[in-house]
């Protein structure tokens, strides 16, 4: 496969020369985010996240399966990241690339390991039947940012989703399709959000946020930040390169807050939009099995 | 969720850095497709007498399977007749086919994990796959379009369905998909279930209704079009008036 042309020295000098002074090749503020759209599906459980050109499709799914052996009271969660030729011709399908290690484990570490999804709630008869969820996380095109896309596109698809509704009687357990009864969210516990800093200049001095595809090929160090809009870090994760300032970092933590709840609070509108133009009112209504708190 | 049955929509170009990409929405089904080409094919994939057309089904959820690789040989062995391979030895033309949304059966609870084929998207395939083509600039022999008929026993008469929902699917007699190019030859057909000669020439005259009329109908024209026919959609019109569009705003500054 053809490998990615990187940017040549020139290219490389200018866009670090320009960022030494403040200024970047898109005209935004160093710690200025790409505009940030979500769109949802006619189905439940489909984000579409786009950021700037980067764009992110994430689908949740459920199925009834046997829970593992040593956690027979939990459900099964897992995140599935593949980055396809339609991404770049560089990727090959069935080969995982160094990018796509890094981006399925820093969406595990963010969202599995820090307990968003309460998989507690999906076991159905203990040690027997349980729910097994599964995020499909599809890069449809990458422009830089592919962390913090993906993590929103995660977010937003599982919040979206509907698993169908089940009932247990008489040790006898049915699961409904979507014509029986309507089907019930996923038991959510918190929205971490992921913001990533990229480092420029030979000490990495200069911290910019959102770095697109060219900037993220030239800067000296990167560091994401996971946490919810609470200020709850779930996970700080800087893989290598050159050493940053410890006061840095925390001045950067706290500007990811500030942008964490940003998105938050565009996820929350999207997914209240999305739900009024379902909302059929009425009857249906009526029908729902889930109670209100 | 009901699935309306609403006109096709395509948008053109919608990937930045692929040489060809579309976005195709019809019945229920939601695809983007990227095209690459042509580009260093790899040892193994390697002609020395024409390009190797490599098409990649995506589905929206779990990994690609049988069904998937299955599609893909079909959609291969069409596409692959109507590029200009000769044009280019030893080189790759790569289509990428990214399924996004897909009409669900609401009767039936949907496993992640299918054996069987699944025809229905198979016209989706088709256009989404023709307009990033014609979006890269691929030469071509020639355009396609493709319909889905299905045939139901209702009531004990029969009738023919154009892009059946899951549900029809599930409870039809037979699923056919037909592929015609702009020459009006048939480039593909697939059938599914049991059926009979005369039903299939039914489904072949349904289906060439929809894929290949004759420009759009201009009032004086001799052509006479029953009520049916004039009520769906005219697939090599919308391939057209797609085109014509995207050159309209790619050539604005003239």
């Amino acid at each position: 496969m053809p490998r990615e042309a990187e940017p040549s020295l020139n290219e490389k000098q200018f866009v670090t020369q320009a960022l030494q002074e403040n200024l970047r090749l898109d005209g935004r503020q160093l710690d200025q985010y790409r505009p940030l759209e979500i769109s949802f599906g006619d189905q439940y459980g489909v984000a579409d996240v786009t950021l700037g050109k980067t764009r992110v499709l994430a689908k949740a799914t459920a199925e009834v399966t046997v829970p593992y052996v040593d956690r027979p009271l939990d459900g099964i969660f897992t995140i599935a990241t593949e980055l396809s030729p339609m991404t770049s011709p560089a990727f090959e399908v069935n080969r995982p690339t160094e990018t796509e290690v890094l981006l399925s484990r820093l969406l595990e570490k963010t969202v599995r390991r820090s307990g968003a999804l309460d998989t507690e709630s999906l076991c159905l008869v203990a040690g027997q039947k349980c729910w097994s969820v599964r995020v499909d996380v599809h890069v449809v095109s990458h422009d830089g940012g592919l962390t913090d896309a993906a993590c929103v596109a995660v977010v937003g698809a599982l919040r979206h989703f509907r698993k169908p509704d089940t009932s247990m009687e008489a040790g006898r357990l049915t699961v409904y399709t979507p014509a029986e009864r309507e089907p019930v969210p996923l038991s959510w516990l918190h929205s971490p959000l992921c913001v990533t800093w990229s480092f420029f200049g030979d000490d990495g001095e200069t911290a910019v946020l959102d770095a697109t595809w060219l900037e993220e090929q030239v800067r000296v160090a990167s560091c994401t930040v996971s946490l919810n809009k609470h200020g709850e870090i779930c996970q700080i994760a800087k893989l290598g390169g050159t050493p940053v300032d410890a006061v840095a970092l925390l001045q950067c933590t706290s500007v990811a807050l500030v942008k964490v709840k940003e998105f938050s609070d565009l996820l929350d509108r999207r997914l209240a939009e999305d739900l009024k133009r379902r909302d059929k009112g009425g009857f249906m209504a009526e029908l729902r099995a889930e109670n209100d708190r | 969720m009901t699935v309306t049955t609403t006109a096709p929509q395509a948008a053109l170009g919608v990937l930045p850095r692929s040489d060809g990409s579309a976005k195709y929405s019809h019945a229920g089904y939601t695809l983007t497709a990227s095209v690459n080409g042509p580009i260093e094919a790899q040892r193994r994939d390697e002609h020395a007498y024409e390009a190797h057309v490599e098409v990649i089904v995506r589905p929206a959820a779990g990994v690609g399977g049988t069904r998937e690789r299955h599609l893909e040989s079909l959609l291969q062995s069409s596409l692959a007749q109507l590029i200009l391979v000769k044009n280019f030895p030893r080189s790759l033309i790569q289509i990428v086919l990214q399924v996004e949304d897909s009409p669900e059966n609401d009767y039936v609870n949907t496993k992640l994990v299918q054996a069987s084929l699944n025809l229905a998207i198979m016209p989706a395939l088709v256009q989404t796959a023709i307009l990033a083509l014609l979006s890269a600039g691929v030469p071509m022999r020639a355009t396609a379009t493709a319909t889905a008929v299905a045939v139901v026993h209702q009531d004990g008469a029969k009738k023919t369905v154009v892009d059946p929902s899951p549900r029809e699917v599930e409870t039809a007699r037979s699923v056919h998909v037909l592929a015609f190019t702009s020459h009006n030859g048939l480039l593909l057909a697939e059938s599914e279930g049991d059926f009979t000669v005369g039903e299939w020439d039914d489904v072949y005259e349904t289906a060439k209704g929809i894929c290949c009329r004759a420009g759009p109908a201009k009032e004086g024209t001799a052509m006479v079009l029953d009520d049916e026919e004039a009520s769906a959609t005219d697939m090599r019109q919308f391939l057209r008036s797609t085109m014509e569009s995207k050159v309209a705003a790619d050539l604005h500054w003239k």
